[in-house]
């Protein structure tokens, strides 16, 4: 059977793009195998299908992994892997009525992004708060290591803009 | 009622509205997602990823308690304080359909 990889860079809130990419995938006859290291994704050649590809992201279902995976098959969703936090799942387009995803209102989709955020940027945030600035305060001010702080400065310009984007992200998504 | 309970679920979702009807006997997950089909004759499917997040949310909310595992199928039951929310909530939907009425 014919194989291919490909690599690919989805940020942490592009679960959407991603989606759609392994659904394109998939109709020209690429079928998701898996997902390894920084985004190689493997497929294998089957034939051309509409299959649906959703993403979750749960860590108390994968905490729970056999009843969060049991939910979901009940429900015709193939449970896949688990990547970076996210869940992969999907299903065939043919045994859907109509257009189905893993989430059926806005408040779930919201709530979802919400646990994204807080798995993903509590950690960067806790580095930052507790290690990045006092260590630039340290350098700056008490060991006069100029070129020891201009390194840190660069990375906290870094996170900053990293913490700003997602909060615009944010804003906008709960917008729509 | 728990003041903080009561501004996070009245008004709430229909998912929310259908998982405590539902609880009122014990069930699970999935069987809330048929019981639902059935009582809108396939109008509401509800999703898996809503289900799981809500169920979660709501038994930490405590409106909600797990009561025991079958087949990996966690099955939960309505607590007293989701029974109160439920009827709060009943109450604010039924004042809204009078006042409807009355002014149509």
């Amino acid at each position: 059977m014919k194989t291919k990889k490909q690599f690919k860079w989805f940020t942490i809130f592009e679960y959407e793009k991603e989606q759609e990419y392994l659904r394109y995938m998939h109709k020209c006859g690429w079928r998701f195998v898996t997902v390894r290291g920084l985004g190689m994704y493997h497929f294998e050649e089957c034939e051309p299908e509409d299959v649906v590809y959703q993403l979750d992201y749960n860590q108390e279902g994968l905490k729970n992994k056999e009843e969060y995976v049991q939910m979901f098959s009940d429900c015709g969703w193939t449970y896949l892997q688990e990547y970076a936090g996210y869940s992969y799942f999907r299903k065939s387009a043919s045994h859907m009525n109509g257009d189905e995803e893993i989430f059926c209102d806005e408040a779930s989709r919201i709530q979802m992004m919400e646990r994204v955020f807080k798995g993903r940027l509590t950690p960067l945030f806790i580095l930052f708060t507790c290690v990045l600035l006092p260590q630039f305060l340290l350098n700056l001010f008490a060991f006069h290591n100029y070129l020891a702080a201009s390194f840190l400065a660069g990375i906290i310009i870094i996170y900053i803009s990293l913490f700003v984007f997602c909060a615009v992200k944010y804003r906008d998504i709960k917008k729509t | 009622m728990d003041q903080h309970i009561k501004k996070v679920y009245v008004p709430m979702t229909e998912t929310a509205f259908y998982i405590l009807l539902c609880l009122r006997k014990p069930n699970h997950g999935y069987g809330i997602v048929q019981a639902v089909e059935k009582m809108t004759d396939g109008a509401i499917r509800l999703a898996p990823g809503t289900m799981y997040g809500s169920l979660s949310k709501m038994e930490k909310d405590k409106i909600i308690r797990f009561i025991r595992e079958e087949d990996k199928r966690k099955i939960y039951i309505i607590t007293d304080l989701g029974t109160e929310v439920l009827q709060a909530e009943l109450r604010r939907i039924e004042r809204l359909y009078k006042i409807a009425q009355e002014e149509m």
